[in-house]
């Protein structure tokens, strides 16, 4: 009996101490992530939208939030959604930025991502992945492109894959032409609006 | 045990006792991540911290945990270690973090960890258990190193992300696959043996 009212305590002593030191650990930090997430965020708008100074939450639902970023003058530059892709592992978030007219693509960023490392997770890298984003003509669905099929110029609606990786390159694509539509039926239904003077 | 000095304590995690070339363990974390140099520096670190500390705590508690219920304690103490790394570095290295990420929470199930626990950190005093816990961590991080350098300059034509072959080099994509961890591990095991049994005839 004293064998297992030792066990009992040792292992129930051990557990609380961990709990409340966890817990203290949780209530120090909590803020302080808090906030960088929500710094990180805010460097995404300004990085996704070319020239933005500040930027305002002006739609948000589940992992569907737009900002509109804007310069000095208060002139709209464009928005950027912070949206999440289904990847390979779990949810891939990321931003990206569109004109004001909601035809271009300026660029994309990802936040946050549990993609295989060397190869799903070349998603974040501008060489790989990223600097095909640039630019892209949001007018139309996007579409994919193995680079190591056809080597001649993209089309504007066309971003290259990862070789390797073409899970995550798809879900990706899929997302983004699923947030365009999003966006581009939001804005018809009047669910938002662009404040302030249009710059574009 | 109490005969080695703390030299020969240290140096046989390096070769003798190395945790990835002769003890085998932790194999999932160090196939799954050694497919670049960055990801081996980085988990190296990350399973280091955690080795040392719940090293030098578990061997502090020894005496008070019956025996029964020491592989559970044990695993209590290394959860905590990893969650306060884990959060403290999403707080103040948010960079570290996203990098790491992933690996964070495999730390715990990473079995050098428990494996010292149990087999050396619960029976050796805190000075032993410290030592050891170093030894393991730098003949740890190395062997990621040698592992993450092959796959990545093989698989990638790069190290740590500078490029060091010819952009004219086609990657051998394999080596970055779990495949590759597999081949590149099995012979650098093979070639530690080797060397290993040359220096047995030779002596």
């Amino acid at each position: 009996m004293r064998l297992y009212r030792r066990m009992l305590i040792v292992l129930s002593s051990i557990g609380l101490i961990s709990g409340a030191l966890l817990m203290s650990v949780n209530i120090f930090t909590k803020d302080r992530i808090a906030s960088n997430r929500q710094k990180e965020i805010e460097e995404a708008v300004i990085k996704v939208i070319p020239g933005t100074k500040s930027s305002l939450k002006i739609y948000e639902e589940k992992d569907f939030t737009v900002y509109q970023g804007q310069d000095d003058q208060g002139n709209v530059l464009g928005i950027a959604i912070n949206t999440a892709a289904g990847g390979f592992q779990d949810k891939i978030f990321y931003i990206f930025g569109l004109n004001a007219q909601l035809t271009k693509i300026n660029s994309l960023f990802v936040l946050d991502q549990k993609e295989t490392p060397g190869l799903g997770a070349k998603i974040t890298s501008a060489e790989a992945f990223l600097q095909f984003w640039e630019g892209r003509d949001a007018s139309q669905p996007l579409a994919l492109r193995k680079p190591a099929v056809k080597k001649d110029a993209l089309a504007p609606n066309e971003v290259n894959t990862i070789t390797g990786a073409t899970i995550s390159s798809r879900a990706m694509l899929t997302s983004v032409n699923a947030a365009l539509e999003r966006i581009k039926k939001l804005k018809q239904e009047g669910k938002f609006s662009i404040e302030g003077s249009n710059g574009d | 045990m109490a005969t080695r000095t703390s030299w020969e304590e240290f140096s046989k995690g390096l070769w003798l006792d190395n945790p990835v070339s002769r003890q085998l363990l932790g194999m999932c974390s160090t196939l799954a991540i050694t497919n670049a140099v960055i990801n081996g520096i980085a988990m190296g670190l990350a399973v280091g911290f955690v080795l040392i500390c719940s090293s030098l705590l578990v061997s502090l508690v020894r005496k008070f945990i019956p025996n029964q219920v020491r592989i559970a304690s044990y695993i209590v103490i290394i959860a905590s270690f990893v969650t306060i790394a884990d959060r403290f570095m999403a707080a103040y290295f948010p960079p570290l973090s996203k990098a790491l990420g992933p690996y964070v929470p495999l730390i715990v199930v990473n079995c050098i960890i428990l494996g010292r626990a149990e087999a050396f950190a619960s029976k050796s005093t805190v000075a032993r258990s410290l030592i050891d816990a170093l030894g393991m961590s730098v003949g740890y991080i190395v062997a990621l190193l040698i592992l993450s350098s092959v796959r990545e300059i093989l698989g990638s034509g790069t190290i740590l992300g500078y490029r060091v072959l010819g952009t004219q080099f086609e990657p051998w994509i394999i080596m970055i696959l779990p495949p590759g961890a597999f081949i590149t591990l099995g012979i650098l095991i093979a070639i530690a043996f080797q060397i290993e049994r040359k220096a047995k005839q030779r002596s």
